[in-house]
């Protein structure tokens, strides 16, 4: 942890001083310009942050790519670690911008609980965007209906043989035949009260611990495949590995977990400068859906292509950029 | 012999792991309550700790008393098993090692054996999980590759520092070349056999703590949930119990060595 928060000020402090750097570059070229533009973000500047994993690092160059598209000049500062630092460096307009999930700015930035949550998700994105910036001067725009949840999974085999494609079916599962109902988590989400224990109380069954393999989320899309050593596990529904798995996504049918919807997250005064920005964000967050996203993750982390080049990608066969 | 003690020295073992085990007096009363004293006072002080402490639902899970002693039930087999694996692998092959017929294929199989313990444990785990499968079998094999090691060095640096002239005279007694490795090179080994083992065993302990990740259980889950789910003190209580079992396991393996070495030794 501390290590982490050291890479972070250190981080800061870099793009605090490249941030002054470049906005004294500016004040000269700026007045030399002048121009009123059409296309809205001529000769602006901005700082685009992510979080560290390849989903993330995907939005990210979308921004990018999107913006410089537009015609602003972009700072890349992808790939900061972790949901508290990036979201840190937004705050102290170390960056200007990120995309964050709706769930974790409901529960894990503003402080709520998961039971609070709304089930709509336009809701839900209505009321994380009013708390966030009453709260933390800091906007939600360009919600996308792309959704990062959490979720059970399982072989496209066992789903057929055993019947279950809802997470009431699971639970039915664990009730009659428990043995068959084998469970692979991390302990993050053993541990999380929007997580299994939640997962459990909502559907009604209690699954035996020796049915329950603790392990690192990441070989649980190896695992399932061959059923061993778990015929369910927990993923995250955007994960590439899903398709590239053939695993099948067990519906919520009693939507417990919260929506984890992708949207922009934006420093005010930033918006309130440069309101042009909704406007080329806001067709991406449209177009934008969980298997887009499924699918990009999938070649970055399956087929090895570099985040910006599926990004550019995606925004051309979408007509996004020109 | 001499010579095949001189290719050992040659191919990078060195036999400083004997020194460890140099000759000493087998200690007093004192000397031997003291670590279980200490051990059992820093149990004791966790569980006033752990028990006073106003725990949240993560905490009550992972810290309970039963969940923890599964988790330590867990470790033991996984220490367990890879020492076992460990014992019947590397003596066998370090005495075949020793023999004047082996003497060509030595450095080969020491550098195979030095691969083992070169490859990162969670590298092999996840090359495991990906090519055979997740869980107990796996993290033993893992654990076992890489202490196998430290026993056959020091079962090889044992056998070969036996004065050359005593195995003369027992060969000129008439001894067969088995009843002088039984009675003779093996017995004299022992202290720095033994140390090679322990040395294993509280390595293994140690390592073990990656089978959270792969879902062999274990003390290191205590101290992968609370490192994911920000619950710093249930890494710190994972952290204490894996040092304590590893002391305690140094402990009796020390017991184990003193009770096995020959008299006069």
């Amino acid at each position: 942890m501390r290590y982490s928060k050291k890479a972070a000020r250190l981080t800061a402090l870099a793009a605090g001083l490249t941030l002054v750097v470049t906005a004294c570059g500016d004040d000269g070229g700026g007045g030399g310009g002048g121009g009123g533009s059409s296309d809205g973000l001529d000769g602006k500047e901005f700082t685009v942050g992510s979080k560290e994993f390849t989903e993330q690092k995907i939005l990210g160059q979308i921004a990018i790519l999107a913006l410089e598209d537009a015609g602003a000049s972009v700072e890349d500062q992808t790939g900061i670690e972790g949901t508290a630092n990036v979201r840190t460096a937004l705050e102290s307009d170390e960056i200007d911008m990120y995309w964050e999930y709706t769930g974790t700015g409901w529960v894990d930035i503003l402080g709520n609980t998961t039971g609070d949550a709304a089930k709509d998700p336009q809701e839900l994105f209505d009321a994380v965007a009013e708390q966030d910036l009453a709260k933390n001067k800091v906007r939600w725009i360009a919600k996308s209906s792309a959704n990062d949840t959490y979720a059970f999974a399982t072989s496209q085999e066992k789903s057929d043989e055993l019947g279950v494609t809802t997470l009431s079916q699971y639970a039915e599962l664990v009730n009659s035949d428990p043995e068959s109902a084998s469970m692979c988590a991390a302990a993050e989400f053993l541990d999380r009260e929007d997580g299994f224990p939640g997962v459990e109380e909502t559907y009604g069954f209690d699954l035996p611990d020796a049915q329950i393999t603790e392990l690192d989320l990441e070989i649980i899309y190896t695992a399932l495949p061959k059923s061993d050593p778990c015929i369910f596990g927990e993923v995250f529904e955007s994960a590439g590995q899903i398709p590239a798995n053939e695993l099948v996504v067990l519906e919520d049918d009693k939507q417990f977990f919260p929506g984890y919807e992708v949207a922009m997250t934006v420093n005010d005064t930033v918006l309130a400068d440069s309101p042009e920005l909704e406007d080329v964000l806001t067709p991406i967050a449209e177009k934008l859906t969980t298997e887009d996203l499924q699918a990009m993750n999938a070649q970055v982390d399956v087929e090895g292509l570099p985040e910006e080049a599926v990004a550019q990608q995606w925004l051309e066969d979408n007509d996004l950029i020109g | 012999m001499s010579t095949t003690s001189d290719q050992i020295k040659a191919t990078g073992v060195t036999s400083g792991a004997a020194l460890d085990a140099g000759p000493r007096g087998r200690r007093s009363l004192a000397g031997y309550l003291f670590m279980p004293v200490v051990l059992a006072l820093v149990l004791l002080l966790t569980y006033i700790s752990v028990s006073r402490r106003d725990k949240d639902p993560t905490e009550s899970k992972r810290l309970a008393f039963d969940y923890i002693v599964a988790r330590t039930v867990e470790h033991l087999e996984l220490t367990g098993a890879s020492t076992v694996i460990v014992l019947a692998v590397a003596i066998p092959v370090g005495i075949l090692l020793t023999r004047s017929f082996a003497r060509r294929v030595t450095p080969f199989a020491i550098a195979l054996f030095n691969i083992g313990q070169a490859v990162p444990t969670i590298g092999l785990l996840l090359i495991f999980a990906i090519v055979w499968r997740l869980g107990f079998e796996p993290t033993v094999v893992a654990l076992a590759a890489y202490t196998t090691l430290p026993v056959l060095r020091n079962t090889m640096v044992g056998l070969t520092q036996v004065d050359a002239a005593v195995i003369e005279s027992a060969r000129g007694m008439g001894m067969t070349k088995l009843a002088v490795l039984t009675r003779i090179e093996l017995p004299l080994a022992v202290p720095v056999i033994m140390a090679g083992l322990r040395t294993a065993l509280t390595i293994n302990v140690g390592t073990a703590t990656l089978g959270a990740f792969v879902g062999a259980g274990g003390l290191g889950i205590l101290i992968v949930s609370g490192f994911s789910s920000n619950h710093p003190y249930v890494t710190i209580i994972g952290g204490i119990l894996v040092a304590v079992l590893a002391l305690l396991v140094d402990y009796l393996a020390g017991i184990a060595e003193d009770v096995l070495r020959p008299r006069g030794l």
